[in-house]
Formats: C-alpha cells, structure tokens, sequence
C-alpha cells in the first residue's frame, strides 16, 4: 500500500491515510481481502507515530471500509450492494467540490462546464487529478 | 507497577509552582491539570517563561510543586525512587556534564547504572547522530554536547522521555536523526513523551498532542489533529452580490475583506461553512492553519 504524505499541508497526517486508503479502496487499487500493513509497519514506512497510524485505521475500520480479522491485521471488506459504487461517486464528488466552486466563480455555465469535465475525462495521462 | 491513574503515566493536579516569598514572589506554574498516557506524544509549546521548563523539572521531582499534586508512574514527584527514575529520561535545556569527561566515559559513567541500557540503540544513535565519542566534553559544540545529553537519555529504554528544547542547538541533519531515533522508541517501547519547542515544525511531524501554557496556564491542551481540524483560512469570494464590510460572526478570528473577496480565519470551519456559504451566497476554500499560526491564537485569546 502507498501512501503519500504533505506534511506541510496542515491538514491531520491520520486523515491524509484515510481518505487514501478509502480512495484506493473505491478505486480497485486495493481490493476485497488485501491485508493492510500492520500499524507497526505503516508508521515505520512513513515515518510517524504508530497511534496516527491507529487512528486512521479505527475510523476505517468503523466506517466498514476495512474489518479486522480474528488474529490477523486489517483485511479490506468486501462491499456490500451498491456500497461500491457509492463510495466511487463520494470520492469524485469531493475532488469536484473545489472544481464546481471554481466554475460558479469563472460564471462558466453548466453545460460549458460539463464540456470541459468531459474533454478532461477524455485526455489520459494528465496529472491534474486527485490530491 | 503502583499506577492507578487510569493507566496516565503523567498526572499533574492543580500544580502551583511559586518562586521567591509566598505572596510577593511569581507563579510561574498556575494550576496545571494534565493526565499523559503511555504512548502519546506531547508538544509542549509556549513562550519563553511561560512555565514549560519549570513543569518539566518539577516532572522530575528537580523543584517540587509549591502547591497541588503531581505524579509518575504512579508516585509522588516529591517520592520518586531509584526504580522509577530508572524508568525516567530526560533531555535539559543546559546540561551541566563534567567537562574534563570524554563523551564515552560520560555514556559509560551513564548506562553503569541502568541494567536496561541498549548497547545497540547507543551504537545506532551514535553513528546516526555523527557524534565523536573521543572528544572531551568540555571542547565539545553545544549542538555535541545537546546529541550526548540525548544519547544519554534515550538507551535505557524510558517509559516517560522528557525532553526540554531537545533540538534548539541541532542542525537540520541532527534534528532528523533525533526524530528518527525517538519514532524507533515509539515503536519499540512506547514510551510517554513530553517535547518542549519553539520550532513547533520540528514536533509537528511526531507529537499527537498539543500542550500550550501562558503564564503558567493551560491554554490549550487537545489532540493535534483536532486543533489542526478546528480552524481554517478561508478565501470568500461572493461572484454576484456583496459582502458585508465586516463579519460580525463571532468564529471569525481575524479578516480582511476587499469587495467581493474576504480572507477569514475561523473557529471550527466544518461546523459554519455550508451556513455561511448559503447565507452569503459565496464560495468558499478552505485551508487549514499550520501549528505556527495557530499558536499565537491561543496565547493572545487565553482559555477557549
């Protein structure tokens, strides 16, 4: 599992791990059954405080995202119904949120908009993504 | 192990700590209630004479509380025997080592007695900290005599590691390997530890506990990520309509409003943003605030 930090950005490294694991998680890159390095080895890779670490596990532990298995480290959870997919559709949301607030200040319309979302999407390999 | 303190290795009550004559002289510790757990880490942050450096002697049972409690591992400050400051390591602003030592008769004057001392951890902390053993301490660098006193105080495994300004006189690369060398002891034995900084970058990265005093006080004592969660810098912009010439919002810290754009510092920014944006018809980003701009926050507002 990788996970890139910002120490610089001001905002909690123990939310940094989680919203990128979650991402991950709705993106595929880690799957239903992939075991998460153990709190220990996480902080160590990162360099951090193992109770950051802890922290961001209990929350995704908490929010179904992964599950612990009886002796084991952190297993990520197989969805459920439509989880997936909704959890697919939050993530986007959040990284459009700025971009949305973006386009309301630029008095761009909706369907102006929505044609350079769609361009965006159509153009690979730009690195004007996620986080 | 004595400790009833709800598993806190650290417990201060109400802890006064008054120089000079009763009545006439300064508090220079105003009733300090704290619990510290094993495993966190704090910062200890402030001003200079705010009280850090006295909280953490009178830790030691080096000063003794003029009036309330304080204790570790369980004990009394002003009961602390060889057992428990055997469990105690401690980093001093000055140290005072005899000067005509070399820095490897001091570490083996040192460790003689601790039974814990982890001969690889002092090999490892040596060689990361680049400190020459051979040198006589009193021809030693202050940034030298800083990496000995700290190599002295880490390899016998503490379980409660105070340390005051640990890296005033260290260059960026001996700062790194103190923080590499304290990350390995959170990982190894998980000790309680207490930092004391002006640099709050140099905690920032290691302390998941904020401590800030104010003339003896405690003006903030809450976990960093919630007091990083808890303000924010706003840019507002309102694309149609106006904004008023000054928020009256009392959550907004400070402001500066130029037409339809305003710069806001703001208290608990989640709880009023979607409020705000509606009410105001703006847009609004959010940042967070880094530790240095939160801190003058808090001394200049006092308890909030």
């Amino acid at each position: 599992m990788l996970i890139l930090l910002d120490s610089h950005s001001g905002k909690p490294v123990f939310r940094q791990i989680l919203e990128q694991v979650r991402f991950q998680v709705a993106g595929g890159i880690l799957k239903p059954g992939d075991e998460l390095p153990s709190t220990r080895q996480l902080a160590a890779d990162l360099d951090l405080n193992p109770m950051t670490v802890s922290k961001a596990y209990a929350q995704l532990e908490q929010e179904g995202v992964v599950e612990r298995r009886p002796g084991l480290s952190l297993v990520v959870r197989a969805p459920r119904g439509d989880e997936l997919d909704a959890r697919r559709r939050e993530e986007l949301a959040r990284v459009l949120g700025p971009a949305a607030s973006a386009a309301r200040q630029l008095g761009l319309d909706v369907d102006v908009a929505l044609e350079v979302f769609r361009q965006a999407l159509a153009r690979r390999g730009g690195d004007d993504g996620k986080q | 192990m004595e400790s009833n303190d709800n598993g806190a290795i650290v417990v201060a009550d109400r802890i006064e700590k008054r120089f000079g004559a009763a009545g006439a002289g300064s508090l220079a510790l105003d009733g300090v209630t704290l619990a510290i757990p094993r495993g966190r880490v704090v910062g200890l942050v402030g001003r200079n004479g705010s009280g850090k450096t006295t909280l953490l002697r009178v830790l030691q049972g080096l000063l003794l509380p003029t009036n309330g409690r304080a204790r570790v591992f369980g004990t009394d400050v002003a009961q602390l025997g060889d057992a428990d400051l055997a469990r105690l390591g401690a980093v001093h602003q000055e140290n005072r080592f005899l000067t005509w030592m070399s820095g490897r008769a001091h570490l083996d004057f040192v460790r003689s007695f601790f039974t814990s001392w982890d001969a690889q951890r002092e090999r490892r902390l040596v060689d990361a900290l680049e400190l020459d053993l051979a040198q006589k301490i009193g021809t030693m660098s202050p940034g030298n005599v800083q990496k000995l006193a700290i190599v002295a105080a880490t390899c016998h495994r503490p379980q409660l590691l105070l340390l005051d300004e640990p890296a005033a006189a260290l260059d960026p690369l001996a700062r790194e390997a103190l923080l590499q060398s304290l990350l390995e002891l959170l990982r190894e034995d998980g000790p309680a530890i207490v930092i004391s900084s002006h640099a709050l970058r140099d905690v920032e990265r290691i302390v998941d506990w904020i401590t800030c005093l104010e003339r003896g006080r405690v003006v903030k004592d809450a976990p960093l990520d919630v007091l990083q969660e808890g303000y924010a810098e706003w840019r507002v912009t309102t694309p149609r309509g106006a904004l008023p010439a000054r928020f009256v919002e009392p959550w907004v810290i400070s402001q500066a409003v130029e037409g339809r754009q305003a710069v806001l510092c703001v208290r608990d920014p989640e709880e009023h943003r979607a409020h705000f944006a509606t009410r105001y018809q703006a847009e609004v980003e959010s940042r967070p605030l880094g530790l240095e701009r939160l801190f003058p926050l808090w001394i200049d507002r006092g308890p909030a």
